[in-house]
């Protein structure tokens, strides 16, 4: 599977990979220009969040930030490894730096403005 | 318009990332600030600081005109040696905080903050009334390269550094790699190093020469948000954190570095001396904070439920994993090394240890 085919994306730099559950991460540029991942909250298995509302909280080494639901959903899986280890978002923020699976609860429609990777790094130009 | 350094364009040739600081455009890393910070605490870095100030004060009353501006004793500083003084204002609080290096009879040189340059020109101008001082900002025309870590001494040996020893916080004109330059032994790291004054024409064959020369001693480019890090383990302040017009010397923990027999007035005197006869009503002090949660500029501090004070800095500490901050709380005595009080992070209170400052060992004294 070759993430960067199949991703979409925000503009606030997360992505969602469809399926029969969806993942949610950051996208690699993101992580570079967070630089050193120190610190990383994810939510609860249950938690519920709109498209939009954040559901999650990174900080590197210089800023805090909040990450952003690509779509509305339920979280069925959270990445814990990462909580111990969020500098392992450095090396790799798709494979196995993934933060939560849901299930989306929204229609369809919400993926209507989500980019694909090639037209995410266009914007970013 | 941003400003840029004489080494702008090295630091974008080496990949830095940049960024917006003080009106100028600066390298914040070139790698990781985590390795470049390591690399300056276990080896050797070099930062270009060229965005800050410098201004040079000579004339027949220019001790006496420091001495009246300074609430450290500048007749007392004797020729070639440095001391880290305040600039405040009136009624105590803070202009900037400067470096203060004593070159000659009546002729110092004034390292300020690059954010501050232009109220601390104006401030000098207004109290020069009457006086025969010459305040001549230099800035421009002039780099300032930073060689930090326990390798520094051997790397600026290795360039043919022509001083035979010289003490922590002295400035000496010196020839590293055939340049004439003043070498000050000071910095803003808590290790030993040098800062290097160089005309800005000979800074860019000076800053390539001294990472080719450092290869040897592992050295790497450092950006400031290592500059930052680095500082906050050494518990020096910041000015624009730790520091601003409402905040005097003496709430910022820096009573030691002000004498208090000085006869001469300087702006601030009264409130300044009272404070450190009397106390005062809030105080700096430095936290750990006791999980992973990192407290940071502006959050809320707490202690048994009452908001007492805020942070003023903020990050993980490289060197020992830790998440460090600088606050200011109310004055109470409960408030000491070892209590436990909170931080407000995200809307919940986060248990943090007030710690002693610095938190790390510094190594900068060199005698």
């Amino acid at each position: 599977m070759n993430f960067s085919d199949d991703i979409l994306c925000t503009k606030s730099h997360e992505y969602i990979l469809k399926g029969d559950l969806c993942t949610v991460g950051l996208t690699d540029y993101a992580i570079e220009q967070l630089g050193d991942i120190v610190f990383l909250e994810l939510p609860e298995v249950g938690d519920e969040f709109a498209k939009g509302e954040a559901f999650a909280n990174i900080e590197s080494v210089k800023a805090a930030s909040e990450i952003y639901m690509p779509v509305s959903g339920k979280v069925v899986e959270v990445n814990t490894d990462l909580i111990e280890a969020p500098e392992k978002l450095n090396e790799d923020s798709y494979e196995n730096g993934w933060l939560v699976k849901i299930e989306t609860t929204g229609d369809e429609e919400e993926f209507s403005d989500l980019l694909s990777y090639s037209e995410y790094k266009e914007e970013l130009e | 318009m941003v400003k840029e350094t004489y080494l702008h364009d090295k630091h974008v040739a080496l990949g830095a990332k940049m960024v917006d600081f003080a009106g100028w455009h600066m390298p914040v890393q070139y790698s990781s600030i985590i390795e470049e910070h390591k690399t300056v605490r276990e080896n050797v870095g070099l930062f270009d600081v060229s965005h800050m100030g410098e201004v040079f004060v000579s004339g027949k009353d220019a001790t006496a005109f420091l001495n009246k501006v300074v609430p450290q004793d500048i007749e007392k500083l004797d020729y070639e040696k440095a001391v880290y003084c305040q600039l405040p204002n009136k009624n105590g609080g803070l202009i900037d905080d400067l470096i203060i290096y004593k070159l000659g009879i009546e002729y110092y040189l004034v390292i300020c903050n690059a954010s501050r340059i232009d109220e601390d020109l104006n401030w000098l101008v207004r109290n020069k009334r009457g006086m025969n001082v010459k305040i001549d900002n230099q800035s421009h025309n002039y780099s300032l390269l930073a060689i930090q870590g326990p390798r520094a001494i051997d790397l600026v040996r290795k360039m043919g550094y022509s001083i035979p020893s010289q003490q922590s916080f002295t400035i000496k004109p010196a020839v590293i790699e055939g340049i004439k330059l003043l070498a000050s032994r000071t910095g803003y790291t808590g290790e030993d190093g040098f800062e290097l004054l160089v005309e800005n024409e000979y800074s860019e064959f000076l800053w390539d020469k001294i990472l080719e020369e450092g290869k040897e001693y592992g050295i790497k480019p450092i950006g400031l948000g290592a500059r930052d890090t680095l500082r906050l383990e050494a518990a020096l302040h910041l000015y624009g954190n730790d520091l601003d017009e409402s905040t005097t010397p003496v709430e910022a923990g820096l009573s030691w570095s002000i004498p208090k027999d000085k006869r001469t007035d300087y702006n601030g005197k009264e409130i300044i001396m009272s404070q450190i006869a009397n106390g005062v009503s809030k105080k700096l002090i430095g936290l750990t904070m006791l999980d992973k949660n990192i407290a940071r500029h502006g959050y809320e501090v707490y202690y048994n439920g009452e908001k007492v004070g805020h942070i003023t800095s903020g990050c993980v500490s490289p060197s020992t994993g830790k998440n460090i901050a600088l606050a200011y709380v109310k004055n109470i005595k409960e408030i000491c090394p070892d209590a436990v009080i909170q931080v407000m992070i995200r809307e919940k209170l986060h248990d943090a240890k007030v710690t002693k400052r610095p938190f790390i060992q510094k190594r900068n004294r060199v005698k």
